[in-house]
């Protein structure tokens, strides 16, 4: 991730902006932002051909209630790199508490809404060098909120990816619950949600996205995810894995139904005392890190679902990053363990969940609950008559620099 | 052995011992159902036999489950074997994965063709057929475990060559000079192996591999350990081991977790049974793969020691990582659980050179047993199963990876479900290949058939064997003063042998395996199975289930220690005998000296504390290890405390006596003390009349009380108690006698004497109803069963009652043997006519029975003493395996007097 571009990036573009909300996910290794920008004529400037689609959607709002237009950006720093992050959000001139005056109060009473475990660690950071306080929402909560959101609010939000297929998927509304929320965060959690507010944190497991990243970085010596990631996709995971194959012979072990491409063994082929780390291809490796991790989590989630009689399993968290080969390899777990029962699901704002779910957590404390609110609110009933009423211009290459940009209406 | 006692003066022990009372149990035994028939006759001959004999063995008896009549057929038909070859081997099955070769076979226990009188007399008497329920012979013999790295399969191809153990004896069914032996051979075998490496076979041994199917194994193989091994599975909770006893009604259903390279989860339903229905490939093969291009290290099992020393907190990211310090309490996550496996090595202030190997080996174990632990509850959960077996190689009997697996169950099942290991955790696949050469056969056998055996090599190799295998006594010799050797010079670093090193048959000479010694602690855990078809439970135990021979347990950790010493101490004093009984010749003492080493080793193995080392830092590695050696090499032991009591079973100091004649035969010394009990003997048949003399004065009443007297105070001769070595330099034996028979004198500790006595000599009134039958159980050598138990039983004789005298199948200690009880009697019977006329009733007396008429009139006369073996060759007997003939003995008895022998 290249943040101090992304940074200055947005820095030049919004620099007029006031940041009216801020939400943050500060995780194991990454840090989460949502913030929301009222639109004023320096924001309406980096606008594109669609914002004559914009404009017709906002003219269709039709009542009294203060109409708040603006967008929701996204952005994500290395938790390891919490400085650039801090340095962000001073720059940005954080316009917190919500006035609409755009008058801020003492930095001494401005809360963020923060989630994830570095809402803990790093609260007294936090007050030190921006003077804020860190206002913590349970991490579960957020994610379950975040994700109920999205599920609900955000048109194309859920979709399959098999066979190098993407497919979105349409959620109804009324029957989104039950399901299994997977967070692959550096670590996993399994959460079972069955309505607004109602969840259980069901399952988990260590071997996340921190494990790929981690070991991938021991292994291959990439310098940050992306690159592990992009190599996987040159790689040969059969140079290092045991395949069935490599047991058998060649041949099937067609009985118990494995195929003698299956991996029978990861890393197993490793065990070779005639090759040493340098021996391997950093990009075989990766791959075979990456299959490994993902089928895991694949399989555990099925296990999961099974467990509970749910049908849909939808994946979130920044592990997955939109990554082809990833969301392929979970869904051909989840396909192969429950013999094609289950369906593996991604969100297209995966890695926000949480961030999202603290954001709109402003609600409840009454700070200004209003533009929040009226999204909630009102999202059910325009997303039958209008359609988007949350557009996302989802940048084509918002894989690579981790930075989504929303645009909300307020209708 | 009854009063054993090895401690000197003022002890608790040996005062309630003196005072008598546990040593007689009278059972009046009310007849139960029908004993379970004898299925072979034959002695199972426990000795390593002479290697120049094997060529002579019968080829009798050769099928392990073949209809007798082919058997028969192949009678004199010499086996094919090498000259040096020690065991007869006869089945070889392997398991060939991804990683490991692990592989079985079987050697025939040698027949003892020779049927002497007494066993023709005691068939007859006690009417066991040579027949049985099987139509089939079951062959006694041994089962051993061994297992190579695939990546040396040729290790493993020597091995089965130098054996010959691809001769398919079996399975050949042209068993002559004109057609090579392996022409027809087959070899079962399973896992991948068995199709990739198929053409090798048949090239290199000239050998088809008839595969088997992999799961078919693993069920087969657990499913005949869970029921026929005991103590087979256990439980491992925060180090804490504990055996599991498996009911054998109520196995099914459960889930097997074979943990190999990769790893099947199988729910199993009964024999046969089952259905794969989950797996892993993050397994074994991951750990070693992703440990090896991490940490640089040659083994397995040298990661594994690794974990032992690693901290998985400078790696892993924890939820203490993310929380600032603090427990995810909402959601049930303390400060350390694991929130990201190796979640800590994304900062890039660190490469791979600046993590600790320990560090990096602990979290890749932990990661990957916690990952199977979960896997598997989640499917137990899924069928509702509560136990779950793990199985397979990456186990290795490795207390935190049991641990971490068993705290990922409990965990995720809160306490719902329970994680259980096997000993034999690696060969299921082995063993049901090896199982299914012939459906039946194998799949009767009982627990009481099995008998596990620790070979010498044991605590030295953790059971393994690479290369070819030490053919002869003298290799074994030199193995372990080689081993010794080079023990003593050993110094930093690892010390390891060169690979492929022939002399001493091409031994990787287990200098390197010094580094693994407790790592590598399950193979430790993997005896030598002796499958004794004829071994059957006694019957007349009231409750098998509830039965423990054990009156000693040495998971007491003060009792262990207090047997460790008295163990030690006598082992000088039993090497000096043992010498001596072999004429004290160079190639004795030789011999006396590797028993002495062997037998500290297992010692050690038991004793050696597991925190000693758990904190040694790598820099203290080249220390320990020289001091295990010097530890090992001499026999003081006594300062390392407390291994793992565990660490051959469920161990009770019964079987630590057995154990220790095993290490005394395994080196030939098959009795040690035969000059002492001949000595004994002779010294006590020659004051046996007077005895005789002065009972048959006293009054009825009186002579019962003073032969249960007898039987207490003779119980004290006993070569296992210094106390009464000490006591022989005081007086002859009948002084002695007499003396501790004076205070042998009511109340004893136990006391049915009157109950006894008017059973035997009837109350007021009512006349006394003679028992059918007694069985004797005899002890000791000399006066304990000349002055004690032949006086007893000529008085149950007297009254009109069979007398079956019990005894050992093989010495241990002075105990007497089955084999020469007959001649102890027919000496006796030279001054008693009672003693005579029974002993010729029960054939005890060849000379005289085919010699004169006489003896045949006697014979019909006269109610018959009889002698049976016990099968039994440790001074504590296990009612739980007894020889078929005294299970058939015991069929009409109405009286057991046991002596001793607990």
């Amino acid at each position: 991730m290249d943040h101090l571009a992304h940074v200055s990036n947005l820095r030049s573009s919004q620099s007029q902006t006031q940041i009216s909300h801020l939400a943050l996910d500060i995780g194991g290794s990454l840090i989460k932002l949502v913030y929301f920008c009222r639109y004023d004529d320096s924001c309406r400037d980096d606008g594109d051909e669609l914002r004559s689609q914009n404009d017709s959607l906002c003219s269709k709002s039709d009542n009294n209630q203060p109409v708040l237009e603006g967008r929701l950006h996204f952005a994500k720093f290395e938790t390891s790199k919490i400085n650039d992050c801090l340095d962000f959000l001073r720059s940005m001139k954080l316009c917190l508490g919500g006035s609409h005056d755009g008058t801020a109060p003492p930095s001494d009473k401005i809360f963020i809404k923060a989630t994830g475990g570095g809402a803990y660690k790093f609260a007294d950071l936090f007050k030190e060098k921006l003077g804020v306080s860190l206002d913590k929402e349970d991490e579960m909560e957020c994610l379950v909120t975040g994700a109920n959101f999205l599920l609900k609010a955000v048109h194309q939000e859920a979709f399959t990816y098999l066979d190098g297929q993407k497919e979105f998927v349409q959620i109804d509304p009324n029957d989104l619950y039950p399901y299994l929320l997977v967070n692959i965060g550096s670590g996993v959690s399994m959460i079972k949600v069955d309505g607004d507010g109602k969840f259980e944190r069901v399952s988990g497991t260590s071997l996340g996205g921190g494990t790929f990243w981690g070991l991938g970085r021991l292994l291959t010596k990439c310098k940050n995810f992306d690159e592990l990631l992009e190599l996987s996709h040159q790689g040969n995971n059969r140079i290092v894995d045991m395949l069935v194959g490599d047991i058998y012979g060649g041949t099937d072990y067609a009985k118990i139904g494995l195929s003698s491409t299956t991996i029978a063994s990861s890393f197993g082929k490793a065990i070779s005392d005639s090759k040493e780390l340098e021996d391997y291809q950093p990009e075989d490796v990766s791959r075979s890190l990456l299959r490994m991790i993902s089928n895991n989590i694949g399989q555990i989630s099925y296990l999961n679902a099974l467990r509970f009689g749910l049908k849909r399993i939808f994946f979130a968290g920044f592990f997955i990053r939109g990554h082809a080969y990833t969301m392929d390899t979970i869904s051909v777990a989840v396909n192969f363990w429950s013999k094609g029962e289950a369906k593996a699901m991604f969100l297209r704002h995966e890695g926000f969940l949480g961030a999202l779910g603290a954001f709109m957590s402003y609600e409840k404390q009454c700070l200004d609950g209003l533009m929040v609110h009226k999204m909630q609110q009102k999202f059910p009933i325009s997303a039958s008559s209008a359609g988007d009423n949350i557009y996302c211009s989802l940048s084509s290459n918002s894989d690579e620099n981790g930075s989504i940009e929303c645009t909300v209406y307020g209708t | 052995m009854g009063n054993w006692e090895l401690s000197d003066q003022v002890n608790f022990r040996s005062k309630q011992l003196l005072q008598g009372g546990k040593n007689i149990v009278g059972l009046m035994a009310g007849l139960n159902g029908d004993p379970i028939l004898g299925i072979d006759d034959k002695i199972e001959d426990l000795h390593y036999k002479n290697n120049n004999n094997s060529n002579e063995v019968q080829g009798l008896n050769l099928t392990l489950a073949r209809p007798k009549s082919k058997a028969i057929l192949r009678k004199g038909i010499l086996p094919f074997l090498l000259p040096n070859q020690s065991d007869d081997i006869s089945h070889l099955a392997l398991d060939i994965g991804g990683s490991l070769i692990k592989l079985i076979y079987f050697s025939r226990h040698e027949d003892q063709s020779v049927e002497d009188k007494r066993k023709k007399t005691v068939k007859e008497r006690l009417g066991i057929s040579n027949g049985n329920r099987r139509s089939y012979p079951v062959l006694g013999g041994r089962l051993h475990f061994v297992k190579f790295e695939t990546s040396k399969l040729n290790e493993c191809l020597d091995f089965i060559s130098s054996k010959q153990l691809h001769c398919g004896r079996f399975d050949s069914h042209h068993w002559n000079s004109e057609t090579p032996a392996n022409e027809n051979a087959v070899i079962k075998a399973t896992g991948g192996g068995a199709y990739k490496f198929a053409d090798l076979f048949k090239e290199r041994l000239g050998v088809s591999i008839e595969k088997e199917d992999e799961m078919d194994c693993l069920v087969a193989g657990a499913n005949f350990l869970l029921k026929a091994i005991r103590h087979e599975a256990f439980t491992h909770m925060e180090g804490h081991k504990e055996f599991v006893q498996i009911d054998h009604n109520d196995l099914y259903p459960y889930l097997l977790v074979n943990i190999g390279s990769g790893v099947s989860i199988i729910k199993v339903d009964g024999d046969g049974k089952f259905q794969r229905v989950s797996g892993t490939n993050v397994g074994g093969g991951t750990y070693w793969g992703l440990g090896r291009l991490l940490t640089k290290c040659n083994s397995f099992d040298e990661l594994l020691e690794l974990s032992q020393r690693g901290d998985n907190g400078t790696i892993d990211m924890l939820v203490g990582d993310i929380y600032g310090g603090m427990d995810y309490s909402k959601i049930g996550l303390s400060a350390s659980t694991i929130a990201s496996s190796f979640g800590k090595a994304i900062s890039d202030k660190k490469e791979l050179e600046d993590y600790r190997p320990e560090d990096i080996s602990l979290s890749l174990l932990r990661m990957i047993s916690y990952n199977i632990g979960q896997i598997s509850y989640l499917n137990a959960l899924r069928f509702g199963l509560k136990r779950i077996f793990f199985g397979g190689f990456f186990i290795r009997g490795h207390a935190y990876t049991m641990d971490t697996i068993s705290f990922a169950v409990q965990f995720w099942s809160q306490g719902e479900a329970q994680a259980m290991f096997l000993r034999h955790e690696g060969y299921l696949g082995a063993l049901g290949a090896f199982m299914s050469y012939q459906k039946h056969g194998l799949d009767d056998l009982m627990v009481h058939h099995l008998v596990e055996r620790f070979p010498m090599g044991a605590p030295y190799t953790g059971g393994r064997i690479h290369g070819p295998p030490l053919g002869d006594l003298n290799e074994k010799i030199s193995w372990m003063e080689k081993f010794v050797q080079k023990g003593t010079e050993i110094t930093a670093p690892v010390p390891m042998a060169p690979p492929g090193t022939t002399g001493l048959g091409g031994f990787e000479v287990p200098s390197s395996r010094g580094a693994t010694l407790r790592s590598d602690a399950s193979a430790l855990n993997v005896g030598v199975l002796h499958l004794v078809p004829t071994l059957e439970v006694f019957p007349l135990l009231t409750n098998p289930k509830m039965y423990e021979p054990n009156t000693i347990d040495l998971s007491d950790h003060k009792e262990l220690e207090y047997w460790f010493t008295i163990l030690s101490e006598h082992l000088p004093d039993l090497v000096d005998k043992a010498v001596a009984s072999e004429g004290g010749i160079d190639d004795a003492k030789r011999r006396g000296d590797a028993f002495a080493r062997a037998f500290s080793a297992h010692l050690a193995r038991l004793m050696e504390e597991p925190a000693a080392y758990g904190n040694l830092g790598s820099a203290n590695l080249s220390l320990y290890k020289k001091l295990t050696f010097r530890c090992l090499c001499t026999y003081n032991l006594l300062n390392r405390l407390m291994e793992e009591p565990a660490a051959y079973g469920k161990l009770g100091l019964a079987n630590l006596l057995e154990l220790r004649e095993e290490c005394l035969r395994e080196f030939q010394f098959h009795d040690a003390y035969r000059s002492i009990k001949q000595r004994e003997n002779e010294a006590s048949l020659a004051v046996l009349p007077d005895l005789l003399l002065e009972l048959d004065h006293m009054d009825e009443e009186t002579r019962l009380l003073t032969l249960i007297e007898g039987v207490l105070a003779a119980n004290i001769f006993d070569w296992g108690s210094r106390a009464c070595v000490d006591l022989y330099h005081k007086g002859t034996i009948i002084e002695i006698y007499r003396m501790s028979r004076n205070k042998m004198q009511r109340p004893w500790r136990a006391n049915d004497f009157d109950i006894f006595k008017e059973r035997m000599l009837g109350s007021e009134g009512k006349k006394p109803k003679p028992h059918k039958r007694a069985l004797l159980f005899v002890d000791n050598s000399g006066a304990d069963v000349v002055l004690g138990m032949l006086p007893l039983a000529r008085e149950l004789l007297r009254r009109g009652t069979e007398v079956v005298l019990v005894a050992n199948s093989l010495p241990a200690l002075n105990d007497v043997t089955a084999m020469e009880l007959p001649d102890i009697v027919a000496e006796a019977a030279k001054h008693c006519d009672i003693l005579r006329r029974a002993a010729e009733a029960g054939g005890l007396l060849v000379d005289a029975m085919t010699n004169t008429l006489d003896g045949l009139k006697g014979n019909s006369s006269s109610v018959p003493l009889m002698v049976v073996e016990n099968g039994c060759g440790s001074p504590c007997i296990d009612l739980r395996q007894v020889s078929s003939e005294l299970a058939a003995a015991a069929k009409n008895a109405d009286l057991v007097i046991l002596e001793g022998m607990g």
